[in-house]
């Protein structure tokens, strides 16, 4: 007979692989001890690049794994039936202005509009307020001010920028409406062990570590990438196009792209690269906050197949008309 | 089936089965407890300065706590009455997650050195005014030759300083066909973290040759002559030092 005051047992092998994750970190230590990249130039610049974006996105990614978690279950469902009452054409830039009240980075935005989504808000004014929340935030607009500030370029910089990303988020938006969450979000393989029975602490936490260690593991990839292209790719080979008109714009976005900059600092960078005009300075500085490496990995991890190359058409055509424009006008 | 028994499986499973340790949730409290510890470590150590600028260090503290607070909610909930199992896979993904902690741990401290500089963009002349009303008085410091050279105006108020005493702290770093005795003071200002450092240079002139190598931390003292798109220090003193507990400038 089963004695059911014992718990059901884990899988055999569960504590086996607790411990050989245990015992893998601790060789990987050992390892990096025996390298030594202090010797080699390329692989310490490459760990402190590395280590810098981490050290810098992992506490907003904490930070929207609580708000997510929150949002899970605390918030009820009808919470966001007022959103849907709205007439259909305002509903995208109220969304995209609300990202005006969510000061992180566009890292924490990713598994807030991921449990919005997931919660009953259409996906299209949740991947709205995503895209828009790392631009249109009051610190990203501040130190955009602060970068350009006693520049001629200034206000079509900062207001060029907001306008730019809140069109951009809507588009997005736009083309993802009527689509269903269901057909949007990827499904989580890990979400089942997030459902957690108990008290709402309990569940809270089994969300917050949850929704922590799936972001945080395609965060880690996307930094390990972003910080070998910053590593092993000179940034002076991009200015031989800066002349060039439509080139320089797209050499600028797929800078952005690479260097995968926090929107909060990424204007100081954009202002150094006097040799471009003003179009493709403000083509870094929309396109970068909403596609770069490591959200194309967040993206691809948490979204179904095929969103991350419908942003990156989107977003870069908007972007790149936009700039044209602006340039045209300003430039 | 005896009617004790009978009672009990009709009652919710989580209340028959005693509770016990879930494999999955051990191992994601090891990941939230790197991360806390490695945040604590940072504010400890002091070597945050290596990572971030002084306007986004307050992440670290910030990231401590959370994290603490959520290390703290998941081992409160360690035991289940349904472990979860820990799959190779999971193990794997929670390994991943942990391994920039163990690296940042196991790495002695180092700064952006002369590697990066040759490969990230350095501020350069431009036409815009930046601080430039700072550099006409004072001491003028490696962040005053910043905004000169990234301002036209400014360039123009440092100009004026030429012939006015100064001492710089950076690394060294050599351009190729330079003499023996010139080198490049070089330091990183940074807005956010290392990702964004920019490089300022000055030319070291009259350094005692061959007695410093690329990379190592100097102090020069000597009269300054802005030359073009360039800063010249004419030395008069130049030392080994210590790499600072900053070692970038913020903007």
């Amino acid at each position: 007979m089963v004695d059911l005051a014992r718990p059901a047992p884990p899988r055999t092998g569960s504590w086996t692989n607790v411990l050989l994750l245990g015992g893998g970190l601790a060789l990987a230590a050992l390892v990096l001890r025996a390298i030594d990249p202090g010797r080699i130039a390329g692989l310490q610049n490459f760990f402190i690049i590395f280590g810098s974006l981490l050290i810098e996105a992992v506490p907003f990614i904490v930070m929207g794994a609580v708000v997510s978690a929150g949002i899970e279950v605390f918030v009820p469902a009808r919470a966001f039936d007022r959103m849907a009452a709205l007439p259909k054409p305002l509903q995208l830039p109220v969304a995209g202005i609300a990202g005006f009240a969510f000061p992180v980075c566009e890292c924490g935005s990713v598994p807030v509009a991921r449990r919005l989504a997931a919660k009953g808000l259409s996906p299209a004014a949740a991947v709205t307020f995503m895209l828009s929340a790392p631009i249109l935030n009051p610190i990203v607009i501040a130190s955009t001010y602060v970068a350009y500030r006693g520049r001629d370029t200034l206000w079509p910089m900062v207001l060029g920028r907001s306008f730019l990303g809140l069109m951009a988020a809507m588009a997005v938006g736009w083309v993802v409406a009527g689509r269903s969450s269901s057909e949007i979000l990827r499904p989580r393989p890990d979400e089942e062990h997030h459902h957690e029975s108990g008290p709402r602490w309990s569940s809270f936490a089994g969300h917050l570590a949850g929704d922590f260690l799936f972001m945080g593991r395609y965060l880690v990839i996307g930094a390990a990438a972003a910080a070998l292209l910053q590593t092993f790719v000179p940034q002076s080979i991009i200015g031989s196009v800066a002349d060039t008109p439509v080139l320089a714009l797209v050499a600028m976005m797929g800078l952005a792209f690479v260097l995968s900059l926090c929107s909060e600092s990424d204007a100081f960078v954009a202002a150094s690269f006097v040799q471009f005009g003003v179009g493709a300075q403000l083509a870094f500085l929309v396109f970068g906050p909403m596609v770069d490496t490591k959200l194309g990995i967040l993206y691809s991890a948490t979204f179904s197949k095929g969103f991350f190359r419908m942003v990156v058409l989107v977003v870069g055509t908007v972007t790149l008309m936009g700039t044209l424009w602006i340039e045209v006008l300003v430039g | 089936m005896d009617r004790a028994l009978d009672t009990r499986l009709d009652r919710p499973a989580e209340r028959v089965h005693r509770a016990g340790l879930s494999p999955v949730r051990v191992a994601s409290a090891l990941a939230l407890a790197s991360w806390a510890g490695l945040f604590w470590f940072l504010i400890g150590s002091g070597r945050t300065s290596l990572y971030l600028s002084s306007r986004t260090d307050w992440v670290v503290p910030v990231g401590a706590i959370v994290l603490t607070a959520a290390l703290a909610g998941r081992l409160l909930s360690l035991r289940t009455a349904r472990p979860e199992a820990l799959t190779r896979r999971e193990a794997l993904a929670i390994g991943l997650t942990i391994l920039p902690v163990v690296t940042v741990l196991a790495l002695p401290p180092a700064s952006l050195g002369s590697f990066a500089a040759d490969r990230r963009s350095s501020l350069a002349s431009a036409g815009f005014s930046g601080d430039a009303g700072d550099i006409s008085s004072g001491e003028v410091t490696l962040v005053d030759v910043a905004s000169a050279l990234r301002s036209g105006e400014g360039m123009q108020q440092l100009t004026k300083r030429a012939g006015a005493e100064v001492g710089f702290v950076g690394f060294v770093t050599r351009d190729p066909g330079m003499p023996a005795d010139e080198f490049l003071l070089t330091r990183f200002l940074v807005s956010c973290c290392a990702a964004d450092a920019l490089s300022i240079q000055v030319r070291v002139v009259g350094a005692p040759p061959g007695r410093f190598e690329a990379d190592q931390w100097v102090r020069a003292e000597g009269l300054l002559y802005p030359l073009g798109g360039e800063v010249i220090v004419d030395a008069t003193l130049v030392e080994g030092v210590p790499r600072p507990d900053r070692p970038y400038l913020n903007s």
